[in-house]
């Protein structure tokens, strides 16, 4: 199996509306074969929060604290919950479907592509596993999130791996039902949420876990990855997506 | 009226429903939550079939609309949507 690469994790991060825009461009050229299948990791910036696609970000999310704290706010393509993407390392997988990763089975599709990370977290001295349908954990905590979406003949997921978590700044963020209820929604975070920082006791760079993550998925999957980078088609595509799509109130107010 | 009611799925996700209900039909629908469903699209025609109809009718349909071959849910089944939708109204009906 040939993926193409492409890793900015070493670089500045990318916007909340930009990341989604280039993961959607990536899946239009993978959909019309002007792409091979790509796996591609990347960080945030500035920090974002995401929503699910069923969710609604005015119900779910702080806008005006986000504006306050420079924190972004954008609608995902996938399903899942909100996530706030801060000290992570994100990747995101494109297949066309029936790509031995992307069989019918959706939560046998989210079981391969997660034996990677999981294969990419033992090489950093994690001993985690795949968690139906969509979590990888240590311990039983969460350490890892990924939400698939199918559209245009192919599968795309993306997914999180915790460098670090604060709970506390995710929650000011975060519209709660009532706000005596936030000291117990951090508490339970803390009690189910893990990252490699905890784990490890140093903190890891997104470099680093992607390095790991990449040797992970060519052993898990028997991949060979190609280093590349965006088509200029795919980079235009992602920028008039960003300010089209992920940066409208008509995406983003939708639900 | 509007009726809204969050219920959390045992073992599975978080629904939230909000419905404008106007002399006992339903002019707006939303069925929110951190669930997944493929194809979205589908699951968007389900929620859109709600509209109109009599709220009596919304378990019934929920049923129907969201267990539909080709639309597959994660986290919530049809029938935690219709027992959402259900409550939803009860409970607005009387408040």
């Amino acid at each position: 199996m040939k993926l193409r690469l492409i890793d900015s994790s070493g670089e500045r991060g990318i916007s909340g509306a930009l990341n989604m825009g280039i993961d959607e461009a990536i899946l239009g050229s993978v959909s019309r074969l002007e792409a091979e299948p790509t796996l591609r990791f990347y960080t945030w910036s500035p920090p974002c929060i995401t929503v699910g696609y069923f969710q609604s970000l005015e119900d779910e999310v702080d806008l005006e604290v986000c504006r306050r704290s420079g924190v972004d706010a954008v609608r995902r393509l996938t399903g899942g919950g909100a996530v706030f993407h801060d000290a992570e390392l994100t990747y995101s997988i494109i297949l066309p479907l029936g790509h031995e990763l992307a069989p019918d089975d959706i939560l046998e599709s989210y079981r391969r592509i997660c034996s990677g990370l999981v294969a990419g977290l033992c090489h950093l001295g994690v001993t985690a596993s795949f968690e139906s349908i969509n979590d990888i954990a240590v311990g039983g905590k969460k350490i890892s999130g990924n939400a698939q979406t199918r559209r245009v003949s192919c599968l795309l997921q993306h997914g999180t791996i915790l460098l670090d978590s604060d709970p506390e700044k995710m929650f000011s963020l975060l519209k709660v039902p009532a706000e005596k209820l936030k000291g117990k929604l951090i508490e339970d975070v803390k009690s189910r949420v893990t990252s490699l920082a905890f784990l490890l006791g140093r903190k890891v760079s997104a470099a680093e876990a992607s390095a790991a993550i990449r040797q992970g998925c060519c052993e898990a999957w028997g991949a060979e990855l190609a280093e590349g980078e965006l088509s200029p088609a795919e980079s235009a595509a992602a920028s008039s997506l960003a300010a089209e799509r992920f940066s409208s109130p008509a995406w983003n107010a939708r639900r | 009226m509007i009726a809204r009611k969050d219920y959390k799925v045992p073992g599975g996700k978080l629904i939230r429903v909000e419905l404008e209900v106007e002399a006992g039909v339903v002019r707006r629908a939303a069925v929110r939550g951190d669930f997944f469903a493929h194809p979205e699209e589908a699951f968007e025609r389900a929620e859109a079939g709600l509209v109109a109809l009599r709220v009596e009718e919304l378990p019934s349909a929920a049923l129907r609309f969201f267990g539909q071959r080709g639309l597959a849910i994660f986290g919530a089944k049809p029938e935690d949507i219709a027992f959402t939708l259900e409550e939803a109204v009860r409970e607005a009906q009387a408040d």
